[in-house]
């Protein structure tokens, strides 16, 4: 490639550095987006595993029971009959501290004396103050890093609280990392004896499960046969990476969504950089046509427009990067919450950053542009070689192809709605489909905007005289280049709506689930460390007197656990409804009772719509839980809605429940009041009955929905954030695009001048242009949001999560689609209408 | 007998037109010997730019052959058409077409990068071009700091520096006025005779006809040679 034309693409760049900028801008912010969103969900999920890693040790396997634990006795009894296989017992639970509130400790209680060949850092021949750990009351070692970022001294105590129950330990000694192991990976762990955590997590004579080396030469069969036979059917052996693998599993949709969302705003931001490029090529076709005669060949035109995206993605990408890393400090705290709040207990201090996700934003942010570049470096290598060739024959083949590819727009639809119904759940052929149907929108916009221009043009013409008409007909004159703006606009615009529409709908769908499943007038539960699971229990005392209070009529209760099934781990829910004709479950094609009832007599359960869907169970599937019993197969006899937790959940009736599980504790009880009680009062009598023994949430029927509902708006600020992304892209997108449709235009707006136009006429002629292309765009980007809202909530949703969502169209939406393009439209009308009024007009005549 | 530069032979060219065609050439015949100073006129439209896209390879004829230099121009690939304009055809537009974004200079040496690494001796020529047109001191403008007629002359000079055997200017003097014009064309006239090359000019000046060794016409599609009085 010659120097010079690389000088010249330099120069050309030079001297449009506000469109410049704006596309460095629009890259860098789509880039941004998607390392940030990785970088957070990385950092998240790293920092479970570093974690999961420096618990589990060297561990390969682990025996566990049923969601009561062990019996402790079984340890003795395996340590005797296993041989060569170590094992060490384990007691683990978390903790919160109100040193640090928010924060989950994980408390892990193990003995000494087994350590030594899983977590050296607590083998009693390594570990300093043994003594101390062994018999002083709630003695604990904890991470050095942890002591000191808490400010705790080597002897002192720690108030924390355990399901809200206030308790204490005392930090006996610090503990390191080995060598070779993170030092975040003791982050927040606090070791007791065993028998210290059996009394402070209530978990007596109960082990949470036993850590195995196994050689590699065991046969496992063998092992997992006979440790069976050790406890009567009531344990299994897993191997120890499995259950850390399962949980990080359990966000998976989550994520994937996430860096979907992302990839969009990657999107908008290849338009922007199609967009830019494309200009550049119309606008100086002559030129391409002059180095074609002087024997420029089209390989090498081709690879001068995309060396100038180059030079357009190298800094957009890099600044990209760094506003991702940057963004990621923000959003990792976000993607830790939400995942805290539906899947996991995870503490992330820092962003940790990933060769690998900067590698991808370098291939996206470089790829995206080349991807986008190309069409347009194709376009200019198709410039015939003939000066002769005006653009005026460009926009007449392109006026007259309108139709064209807006019948190939319909023909694209067609087959993204194929692949949108394509059964199964391919979230990638979903996403595949809703690309396509953004590429058909593109591909129809000329058409449209032709259509827009023509109906525009007699109500311009009635409110603005002739200035009007000119605005309306120089939509059309250059259609070739404000069809390239008006689809990038309203894609970026109609993402914004999309997105927006998504959320709303499923608050909405999730506010009437609430309305109608909490049907009782108070609430008590003490805190959970994950907000939406709700797994703790109310200490026997509390639910005495509060059971007892004046005023309450009946008593809901709930038992929420977690559970074992041969698929991996799921929430149980164990209601009793004392309610008669209550309706807190509903039953896809079933009448409530009549499964409530079913669930009492027989062994039985149902099952929420997400889990059926991920496990592809049905009415008469049988699932097969791991009970205090051993496994024990549960008929499904209904399938329910809830939107509790993406990952679903399994209902089972009290009676049933007792009958295989050793637990007798509740997680939540809901009251019901008599009729005329004030409930506010009930509320505070409720509050004194309960006393200070244990931390609650008591909270009014409305109170709680409220929680709920700001629980899901926390799970969606992510979204929220990208959505706003999304619309800085989509405002930058308008705005590089117009100003640049109206600069290129200065020879056209210097001859109106020439020919008396005044300045004044002229500012009124841009903005109005640009305003009317700002409509336009807002008003094609309503039903293409629509499009994307709909394809979001019953295509993405169903195959990411199987709920079934309702579709609300929220005005404020649209209106704010139309505000956004409008703005963004006049503001990029301002530039150059005051550049152009102030020019010379004989300086823009000399300039061609 | 020398062979021709240019032998244009049976050369049909026709356009797409909505549902029909429109014949612009039909079956030209014609050659040009180098040196010649050749004028092409006709009436709007009757296909004189044709023609001189046909003679550069910028476009084929629907029947018939272009042969220059010796080459078939129908039997190159593209690339190679492209690659034999760089070397061998200097071009001279109506609008001046520089790059507005080189300067003076890098207009004139951009014909010579293209074909490879520019040295020394080139530079030097590309001064001494810029000098016979007038416009050393200007080496350093870029082309909207340049009147029409400095335009049109850094033009020339860009059309020769690369010392093709074949010059094709479609209309020179068309942006110009009677003076400029008039100078254009001097330097025109001068630096290809000085330099032997074969020129093609599509105009309606008739100062340049005068100049013309031979006046071609265009009519109805057929090339006609005119006794040069009756340009």
């Amino acid at each position: 490639m010659s120097t010079l034309l690389v000088r010249s693409s330099f120069r050309h760049l030079r001297r449009h550095p506000a469109l410049m900028l704006l596309s460095i801008i629009g890259i860098a912010l789509g880039v941004a987006v998607v390392v940030s969103i990785d970088l957070a969900n990385g950092s998240a999920l790293r920092a479970f595993s570093l974690s999961a890693q420096g618990i589990t040790g060297k561990a390969t396997h682990q025996l566990l029971g049923g969601p009561s634990g062990l019996d402790d006795s079984l340890y003795v009894r395996l340590r005797r009959e296993l041989g060569p296989v170590a094992a060490a017992p384990i007691v683990e639970g978390f903790v919160t501290s109100p040193l640090e509130p928010g924060r989950a400790f994980r408390l892990l209680g193990v003995d000494p004396f087994a350590e030594a060949p899983f977590r050296s850092y607590v083998a009693a021949d390594a570990s300093q103050g043994l003594r101390e750990f062994l018999s002083s009351p709630g003695a604990a070692f904890v991470s050095a890093a942890t002591a000191d970022r808490l400010g705790v001294a080597t002897g002192a105590a720690w108030p924390i609280a355990i399901e809200g129950v206030p308790k204490q330990i005392v930090a006996v000694a610090r503990i390191e990392a080995p060598a070779g192991t993170p030092a975040r990976a003791l982050d927040d762990v606090l070791i007791t004896d065993i028998a210290t955590a059996q009394e402070l997590l209530g978990y007596s004579g109960k082990l949470s499960r036993v850590d195995l080396l196994v050689p590699d030469s065991t046969d496992l069969a063998e092992l997992a046969a006979h440790v069976r036979d050790l406890c009567g059917g009531r344990c299994e052996l897993r191997r120890a990476a499995a259950r850390s693998l399962m949980t990080t599993q359990m966000g998976r949709a989550f994520s994937l969504n996430l860096s979907a969302l992302s990839l969009l705003a990657l999107v908008v931001g290849i338009f922007l950089v199609y967009n830019t490029m494309t200009f550049a090529v119309v606008q100086r076709r002559p030129l391409i046509g002059t180095l074609r005669c002087l024997g420029v060949t089209r390989s090498e035109v081709f690879g001068f427009v995309v060396r100038e995206a180059l030079v357009l993605a190298v800094p957009a990408t890099a600044f990209g990067i760094a506003l991702g890393v940057l963004l990621a400090t923000e959003l990792v705290h976000l993607v830790t919450r939400t995942i805290n709040d539906l899947y996991f207990v995870v503490n992330v201090r820092e962003v940790s950053l990933d060769v690998q996700t900067i590698a991808k934003g370098v291939v996206l942010g470089l790829g995206a542009t080349l991807l986008a570049a190309l069409a347009p470096a194709w376009e200019a290598t198709r410039v015939p070689p003939s000066i002769t060739l005006r653009r005026s024959s460009s926009e007449a083949a392109l006026a007259r192809n309108a139709g064209r590819l807006a019948f190939g727009g319909v023909a694209l639809a067609a087959l993204a709605t194929a692949l949108l119904a394509w059964p199964g759940k391919n979230l990638l052929v979903s996403y595949m489909g809703l690309f396509g149907v953004l590429l058909a929108a593109a591909l129809a916009t000329p058409a449209a905007t032709r259509a827009f221009a023509l109906a525009a043009r007699p109500v311009a013409a009635r409110i603005f005289g002739v200035v009007g008409r000119m605005a309306a007909r120089g939509i059309v004159a250059s259609l070739t280049r404000t069809s390239i703006a008006l689809a990038a606009l309203m894609i970026a615009v109609a993402t914004t709506v999309g997105v927006g529409i998504m959320v709303h709908s499923f608050r909405r769908t999730v506010a009437d689930w609430l309305a109608a499943s909490l049907e009782s007038d108070i609430f008590v539960q003490p805190p959970s460390l994950i907000s939406r699971k709700g797994d703790s229990t109310l200490l026997p005392s509390v639910v005495e007197r509060v059971a007892s209070t004046e005023g309450v009529s009946s008593i809901n209760t709930i038992r929420n656990r977690r559970i074992r099934t041969l698929d991996g781990e799921i929430d149980l829910h164990v209601p009793v409804l004392n309610r008669p004709g209550s309706r807190v479950y509903r039953f896809q094609k079933q009448e409530s009772g009549d499964v409530m009832q079913k669930l009492e007599r027989e062994q039985t359960v149902a099952i929420t719509e997400p889990y059926a869907f991920h496990h592809d169970l049905g009415v008469g599937s049988k699932l097969e839980i791991m009970t205090d019993r051993g496994h024990e197969s549960f008929r499904i006899i209904g399938i329910y809605a809830d939107y509790a937790s993406d990952e679903g959940g399994v209902l089972m009736s009290r009676n049933v429940y007792e009958r295989h599980f050793e637990d007798r504790r509740i997680s939540a009880m809901a009251l019901v009041a008599e009729p005329g009680v004030d409930l506010a009062a009930l509320s505070e009598k409720v509050r004194q009955r309960a006393g200070t023994e244990q931390a609650l949430h008591i909270r009014l029927n409305r109170e709680l929905r409220e929680a709920s509902l700001s629980i899901f708006d926390r799970t969606f600020a992510i979204t929220q954030v990208l959505r706003l992304l999304s619309m800085g892209v989509a405002f930058v997108g308008i705005l590089s695009a117009l100003m640049a449709l109206a600069l290129e235009r200065a020879r056209e707006l210097a001859i109106l001048r020439a020919v008396g136009l005044l300045p004044r006429q002229l500012v009124q002629l841009v903005t109005l242009q640009t305003s009317l292309m700002g409509l336009c765009a807002g008003l094609l980007s309503i039903p293409l949001g629509i499009a994307l809202a709909f394809i979001l909530v019953f295509v993405i949703n169903r195959r990411s999560f199987g709920w079934t969502l309702e579709l609300a169209l929220p005005a404020h939406v649209m209106i704010e689609a139309i505000a956004l393009s409008l703005l963004a439209a006049l503001l990029a009308g301002i530039y150059p209408s005051w550049k152009m009024a102030r020019a010379h007009p004989a300086a823009a005549l000399r300039e061609d | 007998m020398p062979e021709p530069i240019v032998t244009l032979r049976a050369v049909t060219k026709t356009y797409r037109e909505g549902a029909g065609e429109r014949m612009v050439l039909a079956g030209v015949d014609a050659s040009f010997e180098a040196g010649e100073f050749i004028v092409l006129v006709g009436k709007s439209g009757s296909g004189k730019s044709t023609l001189l896209h046909l003679v550069s390879g910028i476009d084929l004829p629907s029947q018939g052959d272009v042969q220059v230099m010796g080459r078939l121009l129908g039997s190159l690939s593209e690339e190679e058409r492209t690659l034999f304009r760089r070397r061998n055809v200097g071009f001279i537009f109506q609008a001046y077409n520089l790059i507005p974004t080189l300067t003076v200079e890098e207009n004139l040496l951009l014909p010579l990068e293209l074909r490879g690494e520019v040295n020394a001796d080139d530079r030097g020529r590309a001064r001494e071009l810029l000098e016979d047109v007038g416009l050393s001191t200007r080496s350093d403008s870029f082309p909207d700091e340049l009147s029409g007629g400095e335009q049109q002359r850094v033009a020339v000079a860009r059309a020769l520096v690369h010392e093709p055997l074949l010059v094709l200017a479609d209309e020179p003097t068309g942006n110009l006025d009677d003076q400029t014009g008039h100078e254009v064309l001097d330097l025109i006239d001068r630096l290809t005779r000085q330099k032997r090359r074969t020129v093609v000019v599509v105009t309606h000046d008739r100062d340049l006809i005068e100049r013309a060794d031979r006046v071609f016409a265009l009519e109805r599609g057929r090339l006609f040679e005119r006794p040069k009085a009756s340009g």
